[in-house]
């Protein structure tokens, strides 16, 4: 790779690091390997960049070989074991208050809410830090996460059912 | 509530529906409680999860490890100076080494300042001087405040918008609040005298929102925003800058 293409994405990537960071850190749970995680990716998108289409989005590629190299990872790979798992089981958290609870959820603080997105499962964390943390639209999740929009749009929605429930019944059972 | 409607206000929270469909829900919200307070609800979540999850920071091993490997042949220090070249404002040297990080600093002052930011984020009427225009919103200040303060200019092209603003009291002092809004979110910036504090960016953490505060002199800037660090960091440059003496 010449200089210039070197710069070009030390300009695209730099700005994501952050960002990359904390998505590795959600995923993995574990400060160290979101580390190496995001050393590999750069590591992986630099040498890649040559392929890269410009006009396509960099973020989504970033945030997909992030993704990929943590499903490789020891800790990725027991996931995947469990990801089938986690997609049949969500459903059961239905939320079975009918009114709404909007002072409850304004009185969440900050690790309360971390509490919830940690304890969601995987496949739906990830959702949800891509759409509500990192605002991303739906078709950029679709692109990082390799999934159809559709299913963007379902876990979206189950994984926001299973945080409320998850705040309505943390707050709710304190006097 | 019918779960077509449910599932459409999810789409209308993420800005995900067409022109047609958004009148469609406008319109029933105008005469469905209860999808009005579903709504409320879920941008209320998308809040608190947004602010929440942006829970982890590169530390700067990390920083300075990817910097090196990036560009192995100039000091780490450079790479700091990398993002706001990106940016598309012209910020001046002085204004890059003003954003050179400093130890984090604790200051009781800041919650105050967080929970006026909220005050206002959630007030019907927050402002008491409403206008884009710079040369409407500064004078307006004339006379109410023991202190003077520029605000810099922010044209059509720019993505930030002067909303207003309003005098705020911090620590029974009083101080101006100015705002503007960048994308959906709104920033808060807090103006104030105040001599102990110096002239560089310093950075608040454990914070719900991104806080921002330097001395210029003997008055400080304080930024407070739910929206993201790069977003507070150009406007303070842009205040920097409009600033120096």
């Amino acid at each position: 790779m010449d200089g210039r293409s070197n710069r070009d994405f030390e300009e695209l990537a730099l700005p994501l690091l952050d960002p990359l960071f904390n998505f590795a850190c959600w995923l993995s749970g574990d400060s160290d390997e979101a580390r190496d995680l995001v050393q590999e990716t750069f590591a992986k998108g630099l040498k890649a960049f040559g392929s890269f289409r410009s006009g396509t989005n960099f973020r989504a590629w970033m945030f997909r070989i992030l993704r990929n190299t943590f499903l490789t990872s020891r800790t990725g790979l027991e996931r995947r074991n469990t990801s089938q798992q986690d997609e049949d089981g969500i459903d059961e958290a239905v939320v079975t208050q009918e009114t709404p609870e909007l002072e409850l959820i304004r009185r969440a603080d900050t690790e309360l809410i971390q509490g919830a997105i940690a304890q969601l499962p995987p496949i739906f964390r990830e959702v949800v830090i891509l759409a509500d943390i990192e605002e991303m639209r739906y078709q950029e999740v679709a692109d990082a996460l390799d999934i159809p929009i559709g299913t963007v749009m379902s876990r979206l929605a189950r994984a926001r059912k299973h945080l409320r429930k998850y705040i309505l019944d943390t707050l709710g059972k304190k006097p | 509530m019918s779960c077509d409607y449910r599932r459409k206000l999810e789409l209308y929270a993420d800005g995900e529906i067409s022109a047609s469909e958004h009148q469609e829900i406008s319109a029933h919200l105008s005469s469905c409680p209860d999808c009005g307070g579903f709504l409320v609800q879920l941008l209320e979540m998308k809040k608190t999860v947004r602010i929440a999850g942006h829970r982890y920071s590169a530390p700067m091993e990390l920083r300075t490890a990817l910097a090196q490997k990036l560009r192995p042949e100039k000091v780490p220090g450079m790479f700091w100076r990398w993002g706001l070249v990106a940016s598309s404002f012209a910020i001046s040297a002085m204004a890059i080494l003003f954003f050179l990080p400093r130890a984090e600093r604790h200051d009781p002052l800041m919650s105050e300042v967080v929970d006026q930011h909220v005050t206002t984020l959630a007030s019907l009427n927050p402002m008491d001087v409403v206008s884009t225009d710079r040369q409407t919103v500064k004078p307006w200040f004339e006379g109410k405040l023991p202190f003077s303060f520029n605000l810099p200019e922010v044209g059509e092209s720019s993505p930030y918008k002067l909303v207003g603003g309003k005098v705020a009291y911090l620590r029974q002092d009083p101080s101006a609040e100015v705002v503007y809004e960048v994308g959906k979110h709104k920033i808060s910036v807090f103006i104030f005298r105040e001599g102990s504090g110096g002239p560089e960016l310093v950075r608040e953490h454990g914070l719900p929102f991104t806080v921002e505060h330097w001395n210029e002199g003997s008055v400080r800037f304080c930024l407070v925003t739910d929206s993201n660090q790069d977003d507070a960091d150009k406007l303070a440059a842009m205040l920097h800058e409009a600033n120096r003496r």
